[in-house]
Order: C-alpha cells, then sequence, then structure tokens
C-alpha cells in the first residue's frame, strides 16, 4: 500500500480534501495545480488542518511528519506518470476536465484508473475522450472530506466491473463508506435530496409556512440535523442553486427538479448564505 | 379542557396505535367509534386518522358526527386530504383542526396543526391545550395535503423510489448514501418501511390530485406496494423485510 501513489488534480477544497485523507491513510500523494502558489498555498492550508488534529490528539505528531512526507505537488500534468489511481477534482467544467484526462491519459499506464469528482458532469462523456473508458469511474467525495464519510463509485455506461471494484476497495482504504450507483444526473444523493431544499422553497413561496416554521418542523418533527434553508445558507444558495438546475437539466427538464424562482433571486441578491454574512438567516456578529 | 380526556380515535391510518398509547399512558379514556354510537357516552375529543382510502374517513366522519355535541373538536389527519375538504363533509365543520404527523410519532417532540378555511380559532386553542397534555408542541401551518414535513418527507422518498426502480443503486447503497453523505437520521427506504407506505402514499396521491403537477405523482412501485399489502415494518415487508414479533 506504502508503495501506491495516489495523483490528485486539481488542489481547492475538494482536492486538498482528498489529499489529505489520502496522505492520512498511507498513500504516497502527488498534488496538482496550474501554478505554484496555488498547490503551495492549498498544501499549506492543509498542514494547518493537520496540525490542529495533532493538538486535538486525533493524529499524533510522528505521525503528522510521516503524512507530510508522504505529499508532494506538481505543476506538471506529466509528472501524473508514477500514480496508480489518479482523481481529478480541477472545476466542474466539462472544457476544462476532458483537456485534463486527454492529458492523463497520454501520460499514465493503461493500467492506471483515471477518477473524477464531478458532481453534475457525465463519466461517460469524460471517460469517452480517453482511450480507456472501462478504467475511468466517478468517485466523488462529499464537502468537507476530511468529515463527510461517503464515497459514490460511479460506473460510466462503458467502465469495467473491475475499475469500480478496485475503486469500491480503494474508498475501503481511505476509510470511507463506498456506494455504487450508475452515471445518471446528480448520482444518489444530490439526485434524492433535491426535494428537501425544493419543497421546502415551494411550500415557501406558496406561503404554507415561513422559513423559520420549515426549519422547526424539519429539525423536531423529522428529526434532520439541520432545516432545508439553515443548510442552504451553509452549503451556499448559489452552488444549492446550480446543483438544482444541473440535475433539472440533467433530466430534460423534468418538472420534479425545476428550480424555484425564489432561490434565483436569492443568488442574484448576492446573499449567498453564511459566506455572505447574509442568507435566509442573518450572520452579522 | 379537563385533564382527564375521554377521547374517541377512528381511523386506520399509521399513527393509530401510537395516538391511543400515547393517550392510555397519560391515563385518557379512550372511546371506540362504535361505543359512542351505543353508549351515548359525552367525549371531549375526537381523532380521526384515516388517510387512503378517502370514501372511508369521510363515513368515519360522518357516522359519528350525530352521536356527539356539535361543539366537540375533531382533529383530522391531513395527510392524504386537507382540513377543508374534510370540514366540507361535516354538518358543523368549525370544529375541524387539521394535523399531520408520521409515524411514529413518539420521537417527535412537534406536530404540525392546519385551521380548515373553516375553522373557529377557539377549536386551535383547544387543539393546543390538547397536544401540550400529550407532550407536543405545536407549529400552527397553512392547510395544504401532507403540511410541512410530511410532504417534504414524501417527496424525498418518492425521488429514492425512482432511483430504485430505474437501478441506479441499490436500496442499501440509496439509505446508506443518504445518512452517510447529507446527515439524513434515516435513508429514505429504510424511513418509508417505518412510517407505512400506505401513509407515504397517501401522501404523494393526495396531493398530486389536489395540486395536478407532475412532481408529486407517485412513483408506480410505491402503488404497487400499497396494492400488494407490502406497507413496510408493520407487515413484515416493505423494501426490506422484517421479521414479526410476537
Amino acid at each position: 500500500m506504502s508503495s501506491t501513489t495516489v495523483g490528485v488534480v486539481g488542489s481547492g477544497t475538494m482536492g486538498s480534501g482528498i489529499a489529505q485523507v489520502v496522505a492520512q491513510n498511507g498513500f504516497n500523494v502527488l498534488l496538482f495545480d496550474i501554478k505554484e502558489e496555488i498547490v503551495i498555498e492549498s498544501l499549506t492550508r492543509m498542514r494547518t488542518r493537520l496540525e490542529k488534529l495533532v493538538e486535538k490528539g486525533k493524529i499524533l505528531r510522528d505521525e503528522l511528519e510521516e503524512i507530510n512526507k508522504r505529499i508532494q505537488t506538481s505543476t506538471d500534468l506529466s509528472d501524473m506518470r508514477v500514480c496508480q489511481f489518479v482523481i481529478e477534482a480541477a472545476p466542474e467544467k466539462l472544457s476544462i476536465k476532458k483537456d485534463i484526462f486527454q492529458q492523463l491519459d497520454k501520460y499514465c499506464s493503461e493500467e492506471t484508473i483515471l477518477a473524477t469528482n464531478t458532481s453534475s458532469l457525465s463519466i461517460t462523456e469524460i471517460g469517452s475522450i480517453t482511450r480507456r473508458p472501462e478504467r475511468v469511474a466517478g468517485m466523488h467525495f462529499f464537502n468537507p472530506v476530511p468529515l463527510m464519510p461517503l464515497v459514490e463509485v460511479i460506473r460510466g455506461v462503458i467502465t469495467e466491473e473491475e475499475t469500480v471494484k478496485a475503486l469500491v476497495q480503494f474508498a475501503k482504504a481511505l476509510r470511507k463508506i463506498p456506494v455504487t450507483c450508475e452515471d445518471t444526473p446528480g448520482f444518489i444523493v444530490n439526485r434524492i435530496a433535491r426535494p428537501f431544499y425544493n419543497e421546502a422553497l415551494k411550500i415557501h413561496g406558496e406561503r404554507l409556512a415561513t422559513i423559520e416554521q420549515i426549519d422547526r418542523i424539519m429539525k423536531k418533527e423529522g428529526k434532520f440535523r439541520m432545516g432545508p434553508f439553515e443548510l442552504q445558507d451553509l452549503i451556499g444558495i448559489d452552488i444549492n442553486f446550480s446543483t438544482t438546475e444541473s440535475v433539472h437539466q440533467g433530466f430534460f427538464g423534468e418538472e420534479r427538479f425545476r428550480p424555484h424562482y425564489y432561490q434565483q433571486r436569492m443568488m442574484q441578491s448576492g446573499k449567498l448564505g453564511r459566506k455572505a454574512g447574509v442568507g435566509y438567516y442573518n450572520y452579522d456578529n | 379542557m379537563t385533564t382527564k380526556l375521554r377521547v374517541s380515535v377512528v381511523g386506520d391510518g399509521s399513527l393509530t396505535e401510537s395516538i391511543i398509547m400515547g393517550l392510555k399512558t397519560r391515563g385518557h379514556d379512550v372511546v371506540s367509534g362504535n361505543e359512542i354510537k351505543k353508549q351515548e357516552k359525552d367525549i371531549d375529543l375526537v381523532i380521526e386518522t384515516t388517510n387512503l382510502d378517502l370514501d372511508r374517513k369521510k363515513n368515519n366522519l360522518q357516522e359519528i358526527e350525530p352521536f356527539i355535541g356539535q361543539d366537540v373538536l375533531i382533529l383530522s389527519t391531513c395527510l392524504g386530504v386537507t382540513a377543508t375538504e374534510t370540514a366540507s363533509w361535516l354538518k358543523y365543520p368549525s370544529r375541524l383542526v387539521g394535523f399531520a404527523a408520521f409515524a411514529p410519532w413518539e420521537g417527535a417532540e412537534l406536530i404540525e396543526v392546519a385551521p380548515a378555511l373553516q375553522t373557529n380559532s377557539t377549536y386551535l386553542d383547544h387543539t393546543r391545550q390538547f397536544f401540550q397534555l400529550l407532550g407536543k408542541e405545536i407549529e400552527i401551518v397553512d392547510d395544504e395535503v401532507g403540511l410541512v414535513f410530511p410532504r417534504i418527507l414524501s417527496l424525498i422518498i418518492n425521488e429514492a423510489v425512482f432511483a430504485l426502480t430505474e437501478g441506479i443503486a441499490s436500496a442499501e447503497d440509496i439509505d446508506i448514501a443518504m445518512t452517510k453523505g447529507t446527515n439524513y437520521p434515516m435513508g429514505p427506504l429504510a424511513w418509508a418501511d417505518e412510517i407505512g407506505i400506505d401513509d407515504v402514499y397517501a401522501v404523494l396521491a393526495g396531493l398530486y390530485r389536489n395540486l395536478g403537477e407532475d412532481r408529486y405523482r407517485p412513483a408506480p412501485k410505491l402503488r404497487k406496494m400499497v396494492h400488494a399489502g407490502w406497507l413496510g415494518k408493520k407487515s413484515g415487508k416493505g423494501f426490506y423485510n422484517y421479521k414479526i414479533e410476537e
């Protein structure tokens, strides 16, 4: 296991979380981003997170040093040739991902499994631009990656069963809980969670209950940890809206997934939730 | 309202047993519909829980109404029908108040209550006092099928059933994904088994009938499960198999 090197392409929130979890579980990591300063900054933030884990007693200082030693950075995609697995966590734009996969396909051995952390694009489409679509699959982590236990392993139309099995094993080695699913819009979680937000917005839109009431009811009657409006504020109303839009489009405008105009208005107003200091609720200190 | 109540619970919704149990453990008398018709006892309150068979719900209410005082509060579940439509079946509609909860309701701190358009607000006060006696807060919302929590959860379950029937993942993986990927208290399919498939279907069918939008169309598998009597835990079979105790 310790000889396995995992490439992580993209060092944003998801990429750096994935790299951290991979390194914490004994694998070597090669973390890529397009610019030296971006990847170094990402690594610095990861070290701060790991340092906090040491302070909390979750990991030993010796372990921290070992983890740090296992992480290398790169700004040259051809360095990924040494990897047995590559997980792409670049921005959610098909053109960017296609470009990355074409390059990875060229540099990596044909045995290497190429996984994408996309939450909204088609695994089949990304796989089809490589010469190894049978060794391309989705590996969808949840934010924050070090804390959320789930990984959706997504089978494209051409993905081989061996690839799925290898990624399921790999997810278990990361001490995550893998589930497998077909390449369909929103996969499992982002699809089935849509009504939690969308129907809450519709009930509020019809003035059947207030935002505060809906959140209170879902927590005290339904035992959800957070209400649908509080949770949108936490996720970011813009992010939540774009997930709904992408599932809606993925199903060719299926009525069940139609976004609510009020959510779009919230997004347009810049009241995006906690990160903006205001969303459905106020977060001014 | 006196502290020892005589309550008649009629109907066959999944909540019925929980409600009767809750009343009895708090020392209230539970009187069956037949007892009321025979004994002509005074009662304080009627609770009607039928959700799926609306003709039966209407019959239950119309049969009992002549035997109770015209100002006796009637609490009626609005999982499959609005409080307003239910009140329209009565001779004295202003005493009807709707409420919604899913079984098992023991863990719920809060129950949603909705007045019908016809409801006289004094009955809302009675309703609040009654639920307080049972240890529940209430939240008063507007009247529409399924109110808030049962409506939202039924739609989540419906989407999970569509995903299951489309073969995108197994029932187990769907439930794991929703508890581990987004912190749901239960996976939607196991949750449906816990609630009763008939009550979940009643909400979806009621919303679809009343609002006419495709987003409420019940997944065909749910309808078939109701017909087959696969109602979840209480019948030993739903999305999962259960051993029936006793």
